[in-house]
């Protein structure tokens, strides 16, 4: 290892979030302090301020979320950051992005749960809640990184991702991830560059131009947007509506849209998946984890290797859409596959065990601190 | 054929059906609204009408030509806020956003109403209110006037209405007005709302014919008596303009500088010594609040880094971050870290008693072993451990804020974690 000449600089995964956003042009970012979020909300003020973006305090997680949609609809990228008790309160909002097919990015920064739970105390205990918050039971991607650099990156897909899918996306850490200092080598920072939502071109006309607002051929395509102020006249509407933003009830058009919302989710969700394989052919045991409890996974797995252990493991760096192809072929031969995340139930656990026909799924799950290497150890065959 | 340059005849569709009661006050104000946009002649693309909820929230099909935001309820004005700030201080600020809400809808989205109202952001709200929930079933609301008589006060209101006015002008607002539907000069009034740099606010009071007639003898030439006998006035109430509008005085003490790279300025630490470090090493430093504990751990990891080693730091502290007990765990390693916490430390400084207890709270003097080294203040009562201990009187010579760092230099003299000259530059 030589660093000499590299630029080292001690940063916490909420900082690193921030910076990724900057780096993938957000320009608003509207916020309200929770514990072990605040650190983003921070960030923002002092990285967009000094450019003359807008960063703003809100009065409340409600007013937080709706500013950012307003942001969205006038055309700019949008971000903001809670923890479980502000994300509680997010929900309608979340979901008014949804159907509105407004790119919006929410950084949820897990603590212990539930209600106000413990502040300063790390959890992955929102996964279900984060994922499963729509009416109708909707796909929210969500990405989960581990370190720093992880943070960042994965900030930058984030944006592309909301904008690009025309929907919000929300990047899942924990106090652990969020508010631990750590050395990041920027010279391993991946060249990153965020996209850019495909929008009508915004030319003169005469007159209104007549553009749906919702407009798609297959279900699976993305409309292109149009922003509140633009030539073309926006109507958008989180009431059921059918392609020209027109509230309908049970119309045949109408449900087509309903459709088009998950659908262009799932049509990509191969393309939406991120793992870390590392995978022994001879092990018989698969490791699955994610986010905090990912580290403690690969620790696992280097002291086992140490021992002259068979082992392998599987790091999500994105949990939903689930990447199945992904965990299935990771598979190959093991007998048992342990699932080990930092909540009560196996939250995570819930959502995949049924993809393991033949294997022995066993879960490690703890709340209260960190799940060590050593407990992970423990379940390797 | 128009274009944006002429002055459109109208904003709406036209020979649209309205969809309300007969009566009902909301196409009173929506053909008012479409007055005052048609007098104010502002290109069609740059009048956004942002719904609420509820009867109202019917709005948006009406309007042919301006853009249109359907929203949830209660939320429409924080909505109209998150567009109008980013209009004014990313773009150009010329969109007009008017936000058309019912008096249920106030009362939810109250909070909304009150901070676009304080940050004077560039939004018109019109407050249609008729005294209740019209669209499910005429339940009655927080203006609704005492003893109105409605499926859910059928005996009688008994809680005195909200004056929306009072509220909107204590919380800065510039210009408020309320008036009747059927006034009319109410086209005129709602232009200058719109018109007026920042926040306006109009409450337009008016008649539910489903659900506020019958029971409660109303007419709509009655309803200005309700008002006046509760202490409300109508009229303009407020129309200044001492206050400038959120988005110029943000530009004000933010000027835009695009090229402000975001590491601009920032704090790259180069690597200059080797260490001889072969494995990780977890150390815990622990001490009262505003004794500087948690920046000398950054300092030792800073200086961790400068002699090319990883590094991460974890803080504790009370909820009430200025008194009680500081804590900081700094594991510093030759590869890279993966779990980041500390199960047995290497070494853990403790100069200050509320960092011994905080320990013993924790149990981590339990995990100590023989190979573990314990730097120890000298006004401390020494625990009962396996650990390695070592005794100086850090408080006593250097002061309590210098203690922890003069300990955390004892440390990486002793320990040869990392050349000591590498702490130079940054103590
Ligand atoms: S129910 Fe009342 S508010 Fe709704 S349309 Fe009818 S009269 Fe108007
Ligand atoms: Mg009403």
């Amino acid at each position: 290892m030589n660093h000499t000449q590299t630029s080292i600089k001690l940063r916490t995964g909420n900082q690193m979030i921030a910076e990724g956003a900057v780096k993938a042009g957000c320009r608003f970012f509207a916020g309200y302090p929770i514990t072990p979020a605040s650190g983003i909300y921070k960030s923002m003020i002092e990285l967009l301020q000094r450019k003359g973006d807008l960063a703003i305090s809100s009065p409340d997680e409600i007013s937080a979320l709706a500013y950012c949609v307003g942001a969205s609809l006038r055309g700019y990228k949008a971000m903001t950051a809670t923890s479980g008790p502000g994300w509680a309160l997010m929900i309608e909002t979340v979901q008014y992005a949804l159907m509105t097919e407004t790119p919006l990015v929410i950084a949820m920064v897990q603590r212990l749960g539930p209600s106000t739970g413990g502040a300063t105390q790390g959890a992955q205990g929102d996964v279900l809640l984060t994922e499963f918050c729509t009416s109708g039971g909707y796909t929210i991607p969500v990405l989960c990184p581990s370190t720093p650099l992880e943070c960042y990156e994965l900030t930058v897909l984030a944006f592309s991702w909301a904008e690009l899918l025309r929907t919000p996306v929300v990047i899942l850490t924990d106090k652990e991830v969020g508010m631990t200092t750590e050395s990041v080598n920027y010279e391993q920072l991946q060249l990153l560059h965020a996209a850019e939502r495909i929008s009508h071109l915004q030319k003169p006309t005469n007159g209104r131009d007549k553009a749906k607002t919702y407009e798609f051929s297959r279900l699976s395509d993305i409309p292109k947007f149009a922003p509140v102020g633009g030539m073309l006249k926006v109507t958008a509407t989180g009431s059921a509506h059918n392609k020209s933003g027109e509230l309908k009830k049970n119309d045949a058009e109408t449900l087509e849209v309903l459709h088009h919302l998950e659908e262009k989710i799932k049509r990509r969700k191969d393309g939406l998946a991120i793992v870390k394989r590392d995978v022994e052919p001879e092990a018989n045991t698969l490791l699955i984890s994610y986010g905090i409890t990912a580290r403690a996974m690969e620790e696992a797995i280097h002291i086992a290797r140490k021992q002259g252990r068979k082992v392998s493991g599987l790091h999500l760096l994105t949990l939903f859409p689930v990447p199945e192809k992904q965990i299935l072929n990771s598979l190959g031969q093991v007998k048992r596959v342990v699932i080990a995340e930092e909540n009560l139930s196996g939250q995570y656990r819930s959502v995949i065990s049924h993809l393991m026909k033949t294997q022995e799924v066993v879960g490690i799950n703890k709340i209260g601190s960190m799940i060590t290497p050593q407990e992970i150890l423990k379940e390797v065959l | 054929m128009t274009t944006t340059m002429t002055t459109p005849a109208t904003f709406m569709v036209e020979n649209c059906a309205m969809p309300f009661c007969k009566g009902c006050g909301h196409s009173h104000v929506l053909r008012k609204l479409n007055d005052a946009l048609t007098k104010l002649q502002i290109p069609p693309s740059k009048v956004n009408l942002v719904t609420d909820i509820g009867c109202i929230g019917l709005a948006d099909a009406m309007f042919e030509t301006p853009h249109t935001v359907h929203t949830t309820h209660g939320r429409s004005t924080a909505f109209a806020t998150g567009i109008e700030l980013a209009d004014s201080v990313l773009s150009d600020s010329k969109l007009k956003t008017i936000v058309l809400i019912g008096d249920g809808g106030a009362m939810i989205g109250l909070l909304h109403l009150v901070n676009a109202a304080l940050l004077n952001a560039d939004v018109t709200v019109l407050l249609c209110n008729n005294f209740l929930f019209g669209m499910t079933g005429g339940q009655h609301s927080a203006f609704s006037p005492l003893e109105f008589i409605t499926p859910t006060t059928p005996d009688g209101n008994i809680i005195p209405p909200i004056d929306m006015c009072r509220v909107m002008m204590d919380a800065r607002a510039e210009y408020v007005a309320r008036k009747l539907a059927t006034d009319k000069d109410l086209g005129e009034v709602i232009a200058e709302a719109i018109q007026h740099p920042g926040f306006a606010m109009v409450e337009i009071v008016e008649l539910c014919t489903e659900h506020a007639t019958g029971k409660n003898e109303l007419t709509g030439n009655e309803i200005r008596n309700v008002i006046e006998e509760q202490g409300q006035e109508f009229g303009i109430l407020s129309s200044a303009t001492s206050r400038a509008e959120f988005g110029v005085l943000y530009a004000d003490k933010n000027p835009r500088d695009q090229a402000y790279a975001s590491e601009k300025g920032d704090d790259g630490i180069i690597p200059q010594y080797q260490s001889t470090l072969k494995q990780q090493v977890g150390i815990v430093i622990a001490g009262s609040a505003g004794e500087r504990v948690q920046s000398a751990a950054k300092k030792l990891c800073e200086a961790a880094v400068v002699s090319n080693l990883h590094c991460t730091q974890k803080n504790d502290n009370p909820v009430t971050q200025g008194s009680g007990f500081s804590l900081s765990e700094v594991i510093i390693s030759p590869n890279e870290i993966f779990y980041t916490g500390i199960e047995t430390p290497d070494a853990v400084i403790v100069v200050s008693e509320d960092g011994m207890n905080e320990l013993h709270e924790k149990h981590l003097l339990d995990r100590l072993t023989k190979s573990t080294v314990l730097i120890l203040d000298s006004s401390l009562m020494k625990p009962h451990t396996e650990a390695n201990i070592i005794e100086y009187p850090f408080r006593k010579e250097f002061g309590g804020a210098k203690a922890a760092m003069k300990a955390i230099e004892f440390y990486v003299k002793q320990s040869e974690v990392f050349p000591v000259e590498a702490l130079a530059p940054v103590t």
